[in-house]
């Protein structure tokens, strides 16, 4: 198969601000922080993913595999690093035998096809026999300081004996069965920041490599991929040996990595809200900047229609049986031929052309198909935004201090200004406070339960800011103006928590969810959707309304690849692949 | 056994909270527990031996009665939680030069990382001293000097917290909390009072299930 090549591209600068452009605002906390419009988030060259192909790109990070020892029945295990400018990452991955019956995506599973490790330089083989005796475990193992994160994956069965027996018969797989899977194997824990004993997050945020969030879970993500495929590879040469073939490049190349993501994380962006407040301002800060373009170049405008094509050849492989999904997906579709129509008449060039395409959208495209083209628009001007990423992190404790010298004037000020829309929602009918978030004594693990049927209100976790808000600004009704908020606290130390993210909002605006987070039409998945289009992910595909199957790093250059493919927009499918759409 | 900072702001917080202290507070006490755990102090020990000592105890008893004059608690010995996060609260006073007194406090070494809140909010540094050992923080580090022995005293009759303070005999922060398996134990049954036993209903429906996960 011939190799792919995209067009190259380069762009001027052209940012140029006009008086019109300066009335062109940012768009507010209060549109912006909505469930069904943040569920409807997609990636963005601010994604995490992309931000590390991007860096490993440009610094030109090598990479080894030295150790691959894996038997016939797939047992053993093999380490790959990543050599960066200064230091070297090595994913440790132990491959592993087990039957069907206990292969399971849940996080409560306790046998997995694979299990890593990213370790923090390259380990001796007193580091690999000690992880040997934890890695495996996950949860009810240990790991040290040394090691940065700590995962699982299993395969999907039938895609990967597919290209097993395939490749040992010396043919290539069925592109239409990856197309329709989009990955060998799934992760179905990634877990980082000092969990079951790993590196805190502190001991690596002074890294450049580390400074933008979740850079070393994607690294970890990303190394997990090229196992995948070297290990599938390997399985295949030893079963069909002389007669097996390589997995051409191209086919290789569509597979991700799949990942299933359930319930635990979608109070993390309510627990982390400057954390959150910096990727949404990021977001929204570059596409002002964008949208205050007054003149585009033509190179600038090919490059946002190209992606546009390919975008919707993007959305015609995105999968799902879930009905709310299924019909945002056809949203999206319409909503994208609707866009690829207007722009194909629409001047690119001149007058704000992009805040014009913005500000049509609002009135012509649903929800979906808004923020995909919110997406699109940043595509072209890496020059203008890229640098936001370096605000997309946080400091550990920032934003914690409460100023309990001003007064419940003040208190009451910021809580009107960034919560009247909590105050708005009767809290006392039941739909409106249906759901309880708690933690199962079974599982450790965050759950979504009935307030009316189950008896968890006892255990429930602080993930409700609105009804929350709505609760101390009652009880500040009754106190004098002029009180400090510490006096006040000290008579309702149940509000503490309350007042903290009230002030929290007031300099950090895009940091609470603007909705209600326990009623009983919450679809957690726009939580999960969130977070996950941050990380880069695409082709969402709820499994219920409280867990996700994504796609990680599909199409995305491999470590061999690159120093020499486009490493900036590998998200979209490429040309040859749209080609071969159009001939099916 | 060494834990990671990360894991023992966790328990920490799910400690404080079965204790039966607010959402609030139990975040405060965590991050307590964990800044003293980076100096290589006992934090989380001690928390433990203040949530027993005053497990679903009433929160009045052991608060500030009034912030403003020596700070006192009714039931003649304060909770440091609750005192220091009212002291974090009065930063602003107590950088602008007003002397924050307090009587009669347990485990008085769980009031400085709330120090160390105020001097980071403010840029300057904060001294809290109590019978003969007195520590300084600026927000980034920690000194001591005096008597180590009363790091760890359960009680003191008076604690003072002043603005200012030279930061000289520094304790080296590190990344790791060394807790022994007595504490980590005492702080995971507080914990587990948070946790909701399962149930049918939640067996069933808690986690979303769904479609099978296998493809």
């Amino acid at each position: 198969m011939q190799s792919i090549s995209y067009p190259s591209i380069r762009v001027k600068v052209s940012h140029a601000v006009t008086d019109t452009s300066a009335s062109i605002e940012r768009r507010s906390p209060h549109e912006v922080m909505q469930l069904s419009r943040l569920g409807s988030f997609h990636q963005s060259r601010l994604s995490f993913m992309r931000v590390l192909t991007r860096r490993m790109q440009r610094e030109k990070w090598t990479f080894s595999q030295p150790v691959f020892d894996i038997d016939s029945n797939g047992v053993g295990h093999a380490v790959l690093c990543a050599h960066g400018p200064v230091r070297t990452y090595s994913l440790i991955a132990f491959a592993h035998d087990i039957p069907a019956t206990q292969r399971s995506d849940r996080v409560i599973a306790t046998a997995w096809d694979s299990t890593f490790t990213l370790f923090d330089g390259i380990p001796t083989p007193e580091d690999i026999d000690r992880l040997s005796k934890n890695v495996p475990l996950q949860e009810a193992g240990r790991v040290t300081e040394r090691e940065l994160s700590l995962s699982r994956a299993n395969r999907s069965v039938r895609l990967w004996e597919h290209v097993v027996s395939s490749l040992a018969k010396g043919q290539q797989p069925d592109q239409d069965q990856l197309t329709s899977v989009g990955y060998l194997m799934r992760t179905t824990a990634v877990y980082g920041s000092g969990k079951f004993g790993a590196a805190d997050r502190e001991i690596i945020a002074d890294r450049p490599e580390f400074s933008a969030p979740f850079q070393l879970e994607m690294l970890s993500v990303y190394l997990t991929r090229s196992f995948s495929r070297d290990l599938v590879q390997h399985m295949a040469t030893l079963r069909g040996g002389s007669d097996a073939v390589v997995l051409d490049s191209h086919i290789a190349r569509s597979i991700g990595i799949g990942n299933s993501t359930g319930l635990g994380m979608a109070p993390f962006i309510l627990n982390h809200p400057v954390l959150f407040n910096n990727w949404i301002t990021a977001r929204e800060e570059a596409i002002h900047r964008v949208r205050r373009v007054s003149t585009a170049q033509q190179g600038e405008a090919s490059i946002f229609r190209e992606l546009l094509d390919r975008s919707l050849v993007s959305a015609e492989r995105w999968h799902s049986v879930h009905p709310g999904q299924v019909t945002k997906i056809q949203s999206l579709m319409s909503d994208l031929a609707l866009l690829q129509t207007h722009v194909q008449r629409e001047n690119l060039i001149d007058d704000n052309p992009w805040d014009r395409l913005y500000r049509w959208a609002l009135n012509s495209l649903t929800t979906e198909g808004q923020e995909c083209l919110n997406s699109l628009l940043l595509e072209p001007y890496g020059h203008l935004v890229d640098d936001l990423v370096d605000s997309m992190a946080t400091e550990y404790n920032v934003g914690i201090q409460i100023d309990g010298t001003k007064t419940l004037a003040d208190l009451k000020d910021s809580l009107l200004q960034a919560y009247d829309w909590a105050l708005a929602i009767n809290w006392r009918l039941p739909e409106n406070s249906a759901r309880v978030w708690y933690v199962s004594a079974e599982k450790l693990e965050p759950r979504l339960g009935e307030r009316c049927a189950e008896s968890i209100e006892d255990y429930e976790q602080p993930l409700s800011p609105g009804r929350d808000a709505a609760l101390l600004l009652e009880s500040l009704q009754s106190w004098p103006k002029n009180t400090s908020i510490a006096e006040f606290l000290l008579r309702h130390p149940e509000h503490r928590h309350t007042v903290r993210r009230v002030q929290m909002a007031e300099e950090y605006p895009y940091a609470e969810i603007r909705d209600n987070t326990i009623s009983a039409t919450l679809l957690p998945i726009d939580m999960l959707r969130c977070k996950l289009s941050f990380f880069g992910a695409i082709h969402f595909d709820p499994r219920s309304d409280r867990w996700v199957r994504i796609c990680l790093f599909g199409n995305a250059p491999y470590p061999e690849e690159l120093a020499n493919r486009d490493s900036d927009h590998w998200p979209y499918p490429d040309y040859q692949q749209i080609a071969s759409c159009n001939t099916h | 056994m060494q834990y990671s900072l990360n894991e023992i702001e966790a328990l920490c917080k799910r400690a404080a909270r079965g204790s039966g202290l607010s959402w609030g507070l139990a975040e405060d006490a965590a991050r307590a527990a964990r800044w003293l755990a980076s100096y290589g102090l006992p934090g989380p020990k001690l928390l433990a031996s203040l949530l027993e000592l005053n497990d679903r105890i009433r929160f009045s008893d052991v608060a500030p009665v009034s912030l403003s004059g020596a700070w006192s608690a009714p039931l003649g010995r304060m909770s440091p939680i609750i005192a220091g996060a009212a002291m974090s609260d009065c930063a602003n006073h107590l950088l602008g030069g007003e002397d924050i007194v307090m009587h009669d406090v347990t485990q008085p070494l769980l009031i400085v990382p709330f120090a160390s809140t105020a001097a980071l909010s403010r840029n300057q540094s904060v001294q809290i001293f109590w019978d003969d050992v007195c520590l300084t923080t600026d927000g980034r580090t920690l000194s001591v000097q005096g008597n180590s022995d009363a790091l760890t005293a359960e009680h003191t009759a008076r604690l003072t917290s002043v603005c200012g303070g030279d930061m000289t005999n520094l304790i080296i922060s590190v990344y790791r909390g060394e807790i022994d398996d007595m504490s980590w134990k005492r702080l995971s049954r507080f914990a587990h009072r948070t946790y909701a036993p399962a149930t049918a209903e939640s067996r069933a429906s808690g986690a979303g299930a769904g479609l099978d996960g296998n493809d």
